[in-house]
């Protein structure tokens, strides 16, 4: 007889702000924010439950955190630390499936199914996962159990932080019920807007019309995307062959810039950032995507793909250069810039060796030295010269 | 400018014309298709400004002259038209009537003036050399197919054509794996230095090409002129530099399998239908005298097929992009054919088991 499905969601709660709490213990209890300088112009990239409370979340520009709360603790992004403590995590999930896929930094969705000869039921095998990650990793997390991953995700939403939901077989549409519509994984603004004007405010009501109606209303992706959500069955959250993720970094100016040598200098140290990251990993991937946005908030994005994976930093920063050239109106300042990598493939790949090594390659193999030491010892490894003197800065991941 | 000429005769040479152009808006000259008629012969040009074609019809002309209509709406006329002779007659006001002798249909294109089309490139005469058509379509068809079609990698964009001391050397490749050909030819070559030539002109000297006789070649700073059989193609060059070939064709392998190429060929065919189309990484393994290819086992299921094979070394395995070995294996000419290796990790030499002027390298994927 074969199993009932069963999958986990492990959601790690307020993720740099606990990494922040565990390191410094006079930090716990108090409002944590991590991310961008006050005083400076970037964003808040996450925040301790504690500054919640003051309203403070994630991606709210930095001046208004410190509006909300001048006593809150305001801390620098330390995207190495807390890449450490993902990875302990990440190991640490595997003892319980083989089968984990690691959605972000702080995200991991498991395949828990035919494991309970192992570990029990299902809420004593989390229960179990939970007690694993604060003794070991020391952060609190949140764990969604459910027959399948779109159900689990918003499971591990349900009772944040600390939490534990299941979502039982049959109870499915209740479940979705009672996180209702504007909570309902996938559904925007945009979407929730044109679901009102249609009178459809509720996920029950949607759950009346038929695919056909509910995608001559939504269109035909949006149609089919709400049709199954309300039902509780998984829209494609991850789509199953993809395991594929994005990494990027970007920085915001202290103020709006259109000095080239400043620009230049900001993305380089971008894809160094990157770069390392993707190093660290172990991952390859031939598509590059550049970020900027102006003074007025108007953001850009655009994306180059390579004929081969990307081998150094350097190559990275050829490419993100290039396509900033090709998108930048040079009369008007940046606000922001940002690199990353898309459709990040991971080591098991299969590797593809070149005939001709190119002087990228030599210099990925520099950078990834250059990169073991500094992971040995982050004070004495050697940085690149234009590089000297600049202060580590914030970044998020995808 | 007035001529008749059988259907059937100018419909070649005009979608021929229209393969080479790339701007399909009406009212460019750069759509446009050149007819001249002089001499009891019609001459058709086109162009898209890098890679230009001239052809040569025997026709019966009335009154000599020249202009352009737009290729894509002459093509499609021509094919509809039933077949028999037909009569073109440039009218006043820039018109060209089209009509089907003793037929009544009747149609009126827009012309411009044959003075805006642009003038096509030269080549002097005494830079030409001649070649056999057989040996060049050959060496075409030993390369063309390697290139890269990676626009960021622009130098491995094109075949790279080189004249050495005894003749002319064709080098393709992708990065990954590269297909070389040495030819000899009796006469004289002249003296050119190496050059990048894009595919698209390389595809159609292989596809005009009627293989018998000669072809005759000029190569210029910035382009290459071939000439045969009535026909004048000419391509702009690709500028770069192209990787130092020969520091990657290995002069010495250890071990050797000598395999029947048609059966690899086949066995390829089924073994990559389960491959992962991504990688398309295929796996060799070698025991005696015999050669398992197979997939690697995924969700869909596993391919797996036993040929036997000429081999002495000792057990061994590699894996490969199929692609990279069904290719050459199709061009290549003799039933039997070689595979030359050294390590698992090192460049892969394919060659016939007689001695040709060709060989194929082939660069191993990591096994893990």
């Amino acid at each position: 007889m074969s199993n009932p499905p069963v999958f986990f969601h492990v959601d790690l709660d307020a993720f740099y702000a606990s990494v922040e709490q565990m390191d410094n213990p006079e930090l716990r209890g108090r409002p944590v924010v991590v991310g961008a300088r006050p005083g400076g112009r970037g964003v808040v990239s996450a925040c301790s439950y504690e500054a919640r409370v003051f309203g403070i979340r994630s991606a709210m520009p930095i001046s208004e955190a410190w509006r909300r709360c001048p006593g809150a603790v305001f801390l620098p992004v330390r995207m190495g630390r807390y890449t450490e403590v993902s990875r302990k995590v990440m190991e640490l999930l595997r003892e319980f499936s083989p089968l984990v896929r690691p959605i972000s930094i702080d995200e991991a969705s498991l395949d828990m199914t035919g494991t309970s000869r192992l570990f029990g039921p299902p809420v004593e095998a989390a229960a179990l996962l939970k007690t694993r990650i604060r003794d070991r990793a020391g952060v609190s997390s949140s764990v969604g159990i459910a027959p399948n991953r779109f159900l689990a995700k918003m499971a591990s939403d349900f009772r944040k932080p600390d939490g534990l939901h299941q979502v039982d077989p049959g109870s499915e549409e209740a479940f979705i019920d009672a996180v209702g519509l504007t909570k309902l994984w996938g559904v925007g603004a945009r979407t929730l807007a044109r679901l009102r004007e249609l009178g459809l405010d509720g996920t029950d009501r949607i759950r009346r019309l038929d695919l056909k109606s509910l995608q001559s209303r939504m269109g035909q992706a949006g149609g089919a995307f709400l049709y199954k959500a309300v039902r509780g069955m998984d829209p494609g959250l991850y789509p199953e062959t993809a395991r594929s993720h994005s990494i990027s970094a970007e920085t915001t100016f202290g103020s709006d810039t259109a000095d080239p040598e400043l620009i230049h200098l900001a993305l380089l140290d971008l894809a160094h950032h990157v770069m390392h990251r993707l190093f660290d990993e172990g991952g390859s991937s031939r598509t590059v995507t550049v970020k900027l946005r102006y003074g007025d908030f108007t953001t850009i994005s655009c994306r180059s793909t390579q004929g081969r994976p990307l081998s150094s930093a350097e190559e990275l920063h050829r490419v993100g250069t290039e396509l900033l050239a090709a998108k930048w109106d040079r009369s008007q300042p940046l606000r922001l810039v940002g690199i990353g990598f898309e459709d990040v493939r991971g080591e098991e790949e299969p590797v593809q060796p070149e005939l001709f090594p190119s002087e990228f390659d030599r210099k990925g193999i520099v950078e990834k030295t250059v990169f073991s030491l500094r992971k040995k010892n982050p004070r004495g490894a050697p940085v690149k010269a234009s590089l000297l003197g600049r202060r580590p800065r914030g970044s998020e991941e995808d | 400018m007035k001529f008749t000429c059988e259907k059937d005769a100018l419909i070649k040479e005009i979608s021929i014309a229209q393969e080479i152009i790339s701007s399909k808006s009406a009212l460019s000259i750069l759509s446009n298709v050149l007819l001249e008629a002089d001499n009891g012969a019609l001459t058709i040009k086109a162009t898209d400004l890098k890679v230009s074609f001239e052809t040569k019809i025997p026709v019966d002309v009335s009154v000599p002259g020249s202009t352009t209509v737009f290729c894509d709406k002459l093509l499609g006329i021509l094919r509809t038209l039933p077949p028999g002779d037909i009569e073109f007659d440039e009218k006043e006001n820039d018109i060209l009537l089209i009509k089907p002798l003793f037929k009544k249909i009747d149609f009126r294109l827009k012309t411009i003036g044959s003075d805006k089309f642009p003038e096509l490139q030269i080549a002097q005469e005494e830079d030409y050399f001649e070649f056999s058509q057989k040996d060049i379509i050959e060496m075409i068809s030993q390369t063309v197919f390697a290139v890269s079609d990676d626009e960021t990698r622009y130098y491995m964009n094109g075949v790279y054509l080189e004249k050495t001391d005894d003749g002319i050397v064709m080098v393709a490749t992708d990065g990954r794996r590269l297909s070389y050909i040495a030819k000899k030819p009796e006469n004289h070559v002249a003296d050119f230095q190496a050059v990048i030539v894009p595919p698209t002109i390389l595809n159609l000297v292989r596809k005009l090409a009627s293989g018998e006789g000669t072809i005759s070649l000029a190569v210029t700073d910035k382009n290459v002129f071939i000439k045969f059989d009535n026909q004048k193609i000419s391509s702009a060059l690709i500028e770069g530099q192209f990787p130092n070939y020969q520091r990657v064709i290995p002069t010495e392998q250890k071990f050797q399998i000598q395999v029947d190429r048609e059966a690899l060929i086949e066995a390829l065919k089924r073994v990559s239908l389960l491959v992962e189309q991504k990688s398309r990484r295929i796996y060799i393994n070698l025991t005696g005298n015999s050669m398992v290819l197979s997939s690697e086992e995924s969700d869909i299921g596993i391919a797996r097929e036993e040929i036997s094979c000429n081999y002495e070394g000792e057990d061994a395995i590699f894996a490969l992009n199929y692609l990279y070995f069904t290719e050459p294996l199709r061009v290549m000419t003799d039933p039997m054919i070689r595979i030359q290796f050294t390590e698992a990790n090192k460049a892969i030499t394919l060659r016939s088991t007689e001695e040709r002027e060709y060989f194929h390298i082939v660069m191993p994927m990591q096994l893990e």
